[in-house]
Parts: structure tokens; sequence; C-alpha cells
């Protein structure tokens, strides 16, 4: 059993987490008898039809949980059913965006969950074969994710004929390699494909022309992990949660400075509070709250006094950030904002794909600044030029949000956090948690730095 | 002379009737590829080319840009330590610098004595909720310590770990499932133990003149 931290057990709101943390619930027998498993892949298989199973989606108002928050249904009533010729799912598995830990919680806890949600959707959107497209890093998670699709098999629950439905359905695993970008939906079909792992330009979307030149459907874990209980009980019952336009509950990891980090089942339009001073239970102790990402390191950060925020999409994009990937990463007021945003583009700088050129080029150039800052050898010239290359980053100029996500960490902690960077850019100091010999908690300067200095 | 085995080549030449078209085999072949030699040089991306029928440059391009292909040796035991934002925020770059003093090496690209460890620093690995965390054969080890760090290394040494608190401390703690060697399911191969080495054997550490990679550059 995998150790769990984070939501589980009964609860209003926890529609996917319900049954987590029940004894073997990774192996069918369990997930069939405890959890009511595999009902609704029987009831959309032999009860309703492909074009009602999306319908009760769009219903549910189901949004995408793997960081745009497309409406589900929608996408999948993009893929023509009727075509001729092949179809694929392709799942997106490649869970990498910094502070985002949710989907490898579903796989370790109910990889059953996201087998007969991969099925019904399958099923719905005219595909006989669907690809898993998983992070190569995840070992557990593959080998748990293997052994379910293995067990479904030898029951009957996927091949030819699934559930006595002569409808032959298979799903199929690909691990990546290590590459951030494959999160991004037509890098990670390049990378499927056997190519480089670099954007593809669109039309045509993917629903048109996808993996392998076909049709396809790409979503998240956790989108698909909620299908099933959409099916057992409605999407009207599923659209009583959250909010009327970010439906339903999603799975936050919250990391960093607070006591217990975990994933935490949060329906939509709770606080931030809520979710991190109290599911977290708080920063750590004898600090305070100094930042948050809302939504994984691309998401603009909200300052401590935004903590009210609401967790659904609306709120966040009125906040000027958004809901992203759902990985809530909690700074406290001993760290530096300016290593923070230093950290997080060398991340960005080393996962370009080298495509587009503002991203190429400007995520190097950003630390590169960052560098001559944090050496004491800035002055107002570096902080125009970030200000410069974050514009430069931003608003479409890319094939895909890499760039844009790059661009916004910069933006958002100079907007709130003007006179930290001012400190160091022209004062040449650190302000942060008292004297930084003394507090001992700075985010430590670049080793490589360190060692050349 | 070879740098992939016959039976290997053999088996890479399979691969593409797994896939709808040929070319996803790629990875999957530069997997088994890395997975006997321990790393990728120049003639075993060569190999795998014939054995796919593309383009050698085309092999090499796909390998240069995914950080699980390894370029040069790495260390028999290679951690991979996440040193995003969840994980420094609780002290990832302490574990790093502790872990480098431990293995005695001088940075990323260097290879411990008898080719036993080596370490990177990596990107986010999803377990942020378990931060400071690492990757280390095939299995994640979460709330790193020092002390833990020591204990992984005596293990796989061969050492005992040392007894604290009246019971032997597992090393890592509180892991999820006990280790279990990654069996290649259906349909895609990557990870197998090669027939032609004994478990956990690498080849001699050279052929160093492949440049470690440098993305987005």
């Amino acid at each position: 059993m995998p150790e769990l931290r984070g939501s589980f057990g009964d609860a209003p709101n926890h529609l996917l987490t319900r049954w987590f943390g029940t004894p073997d619930l990774h192996r069918l027998g369990v997930y069939e008898s405890k959890a009511g498993g595999y009902s609704a892949l029987r009831k959309a298989l032999l009860e309703m039809a492909p074009a009602d199973i999306t319908s009760e989606v769009k219903t549910s108002g189901l949004r995408g949980r793997g960081g745009a928050g497309f409406a589900t249904g929608t996408k999948w009533s993009f893929i023509n059913r009727d075509a001729p010729g092949p179809k694929y799912v392709v799942i997106n598995a490649d869970e990498s965006e910094p502070g985002t830990s949710k989907d490898r919680y579903i796989l370790e806890n109910s990889p059953h969950l996201l087998v007969e949600g991969i099925l019904i959707a399958a099923y719905a959107v005219g595909a006989n074969q669907a690809w898993v497209y998983i992070r190569g890093e995840y070992d557990e998670p593959y080998r748990m994710l293997s052994e379910a699709i293995e067990e479904a098999r030898a029951k009957g629950y996927l091949g030819p004929k699934p559930m006595g439905k002569d409808y032959p359905l298979d799903i199929r695993l690909y691990r990546g390699h290590g590459a951030y970008i494959c999160g991004e939906e037509t890098a990670l079909l390049e990378s499927l494909e056997g190519k480089r792992a670099q954007p593809r330009s669109r039309p045509p979307f993917p629903a048109v022309k996808g993996a392998w030149g076909r049709p396809t459907l790409l979503n998240n874990v956790e989108t698909l992990a909620t299908v099933p209980w959409i099916i057992n009980n409605g999407g009207a019952a599923y659209a009583k949660f959250g909010t009327d336009k970010s439906p339903g509950t999603r799975l936050l990891s919250v990391s960093g400075n607070v006591r217990k980090p975990g994933v935490y089942e949060v329906e939509l339009g709770q606080s931030f509070r809520h979710v991190i001073m109290e599911l977290a239970g708080g920063v750590t102790e004898g600090r305070s709250l100094k930042v948050f990402w809302p939504g994984g390191s691309s998401a603009p950060v909200l300052p401590a006094s935004m903590l009210d925020t609401k967790t659904d999409m609306e709120a966040l994009a009125a906040a000027r950030s958004m809901g992203g990937s759902g990985g809530v990463i909690v700074m406290d007021d001993s760290h530096c904002i300016v290593r923070a945003a230093h950290r997080l583009l060398k991340f960005y700088a080393h996962e370009s794909c080298g495509k587009c050129t503002p991203c190429r080029v400007g995520g190097d150039w950003a630390v590169r600044t960052y560098d001559r800052i944090l050496a004491n050898e800035g002055s107002q010239t570096e902080l125009d030029t970030l200000q410069r290359v974050s514009d430069g980053l931003q608003n479409g100029r890319c094939l895909c949000g890499l760039g844009d996500s790059a661009g916004w960490v910069i933006d958002s902690t100079l907007r709130h956090f003007r006179e930290e960077y001012e400190d160091h850019a022209l004062r040449h100091e650190c302000n942060v948690g008292g004297p930084p010999a003394a507090s001992g908690r700075h985010l430590p300067r670049d080793r490589d730095e360190a060692a050349s200095a | 002379m070879s740098a992939l085995s016959p039976h290997l080549l053999a088996e890479i030449k399979e691969l593409p009737a797994r896939y709808p078209q040929p070319r996803s085999a790629v990875m999957p072949a530069l997997d088994l590829a890395q997975e006997e030699l321990g790393y990728l040089n120049p003639e075993a991306m060569s190999e795998v080319a014939a054995a796919l029928e593309l383009d050698p440059g085309y092999v090499e391009g796909v390998a240069t840009f995914y950080t699980l292909f390894h370029l040069a040796p790495t260390g028999k035991h290679h951690f991979y330590v996440c040193t995003n934002l969840s994980c420094t925020l609780r002290g990832a770059d302490e574990i790093v610098e502790h872990l480098k003093k431990a293995i005695a090496v001088t940075g990323p690209d260097a290879v411990s004595a008898e080719g036993l460890f080596s370490y990177e620093e990596v990107e986010c690995l999803g377990a942020c909720e378990f931060a400071p965390m690492m990757r280390l054969d095939r299995r994640y080890y979460y709330d790193l310590t020092a002390e833990k760090i020591d204990d992984l290394i005596a293990d796989r040494k061969g050492h005992l770990p040392a007894r604290r608190g009246g019971r032997r401390a597992a090393p890592g703690g509180e892991t999820q499932v006990p280790s279990v060697p990654v069996e290649a399911p259906h349909p895609s191969p990557p990870v197998r133990k090669s027939a032609l080495r004994a478990p956990g054997e690498r080849v001699a550490r050279e052929g160093r003149d492949v440049p470690r990679k440098k993305k987005g550059a």
C-alpha cells in the first residue's frame, strides 16, 4: 500500500478519493466488491448509446484537469465517431508540472479507476485502442497500471468483446523519457510517434489529425478518472458540486512550506485559505505565508493577501492567475521570491524544446539576467530586461504555453514583489526573513555560481 | 565489433510491429540498448538505427532530446534528485550537497570510485507531498534526510544500514511497496534484465567522448 498523504475515505466532496485507502484497492476484485468498480463501464457498454455517454459528460460540465480546463464533453464531441479508419484515445499521464502529483496519487491508489474511465471514453468516441503516455520516472505507477490492465483483460473487461459487447477495446502503455514538454498535447503526440517532442502548429487539431495522423481524443488522467462517477451518478449530480462554470471537485497537490503536504480533493469554489490553512495544516510553524502558486509553477503567483481567492477557474482568472494543473506550491516568508523565480526560470529554460525563438532565447536570457541580479551586479537595466523578456514570452508568440508560463513567473513575481526585486537589483541586498546568514533558510545561491565565486 | 548483442538487435527488430507506425519503436529500442550497455554511445545508436531502418542522425536526435537517455556512463546506482521548487523549499539543495560528499563526486558528470554511484539534479518528479524526494534504482525515496542518504549508500555498498532506535532503519524510509523489478508487460517492453549482464553489472567506463546533452541550446 502506498502511503497516503491527502484525501481518502468518506466525505461529501470525495467523488474521486472516496475509496482511496481501502486495502488492495488496486486489485480488480477489491475495486469491484468494495468500491462498486466497473459498474459505470457495464452501464456505458450495455445500456447507453455512445452519444448518450458524451452527452452525460457534457451535462456534468467537467473540464479538463490537465491545465487548460477545456470542456471535456465538448472535446469528446469533436471526434467524428463515424469516420472510417482507426481512432485513438491518448491519455496524458506525463505529469511533470512542478508541484503537481495528483495523477500519481490516482495511479498508485486506484489504477482501475483510470482503466474504467479510459474504456468508457474510448467507447464513447468510437476508438478501439487507447494509449497511455506515462512519464518514464513513474516506475511504480507504470507497474500498477500494467497490472490493472492485465487484470481487466483477464476478466474480459477489455479485449475483443468487453463485457460481452461486440466492440473491441484495448489499452496500451508508452513510457516517456523525461521531457516536461510532453505534457503539452501535440508534443506528446510527436513523442508517441517516436520523434523529438516539439509541439505542432494547430490546426489541424488532434481531434482531426492526432496520433499517427488519425482522429485522437487526448485527456488527462484525472479527467478520465472522474468519468466513472459521472456515468454512475449522472452528469446533473456532478454539476451540483462546484460552481456554475467550474463544476465538480478536483485534486489539488499542496506542497512546499505547509505542515501537511498532500493531494486533497476539493470542491471547486472553496478558497485557498481552506486548502492551505485547513487541509494542509497551515504554513510551517513560526512562519507566515508569503506567496503561493495556485495551479503549478506555470500559474501566476498570488501573494498572501489573496489567500481568500477561490479555487474555481473564473475566480483565478479574475485574480490574474489560473487553475492550471492544481499544483499548489506554498512558500513561507523565510524565502526570497527572486531566488524562487530564478529557480523556476532555470526549469523553463532547460525544458524549452527549442522550436520557437521567444521561448528558446527568452528563457536563457531571463536566467542570465537573474544570475546578474543575484550576484549583486544588477541595476535598473536588469529589471527592465526582465520585464521586456517577460512580455516577449507571453501572448501566444509560441506554439505552446511553455514560453507563456516562463513569462508569467517573471511578470507575476515582479508585479507582486517589486520591492524585493528592487532590493536585489538596485540596492544589492536581500531583506527576507532576517539577515541571510542568520536565517539559513534562503534558497541557496546557484551552486555552480557559488563554486566559481 | 558491435556495441549491442545480436540477441538484443533481434529483439529490437521485432518492436516496430507493436505500434501503429514503426517509428514509435525508437524510444523502446533505445531503452533496451541503454539497459544492456548502461548508456547510449554513437555505435549503439547507429545499430539501433540500422535495426529499425532509420537514419542514425534521426535516432541520435531522439536520444539527445530526452533526459532519461544517458549519453555517458553513469554509476551503477544513479541518484535522480529533484531540486525543483517544492523540493528546494524543503531542503533539496542540502540533500544534493550531502550526497555529493557521501559518494565523493565533484558534480553531476562524475562517477564515483568503482563506478558505483553518480547523481543528477532533475526537475519535478511528481511526488511533491513527499518532498524532498528522489528516484534511485527505479524507485522513489521520500522525506529525504542526510541519514537516509547515508543508509541507502551503505545498503548499495553491501553494508547493513546502521541500527537506530532499536530497529533497523529501512533504507530510504517509508516508500511504498518493496522494490519489484519492473517487468515488461505488454506491449511496450522498455525495461528488462539483460541476458548478457550479471544483475547490476555495467560495462567499463570508457567512451566518454560523447558530450552531455544540452537541451534548448
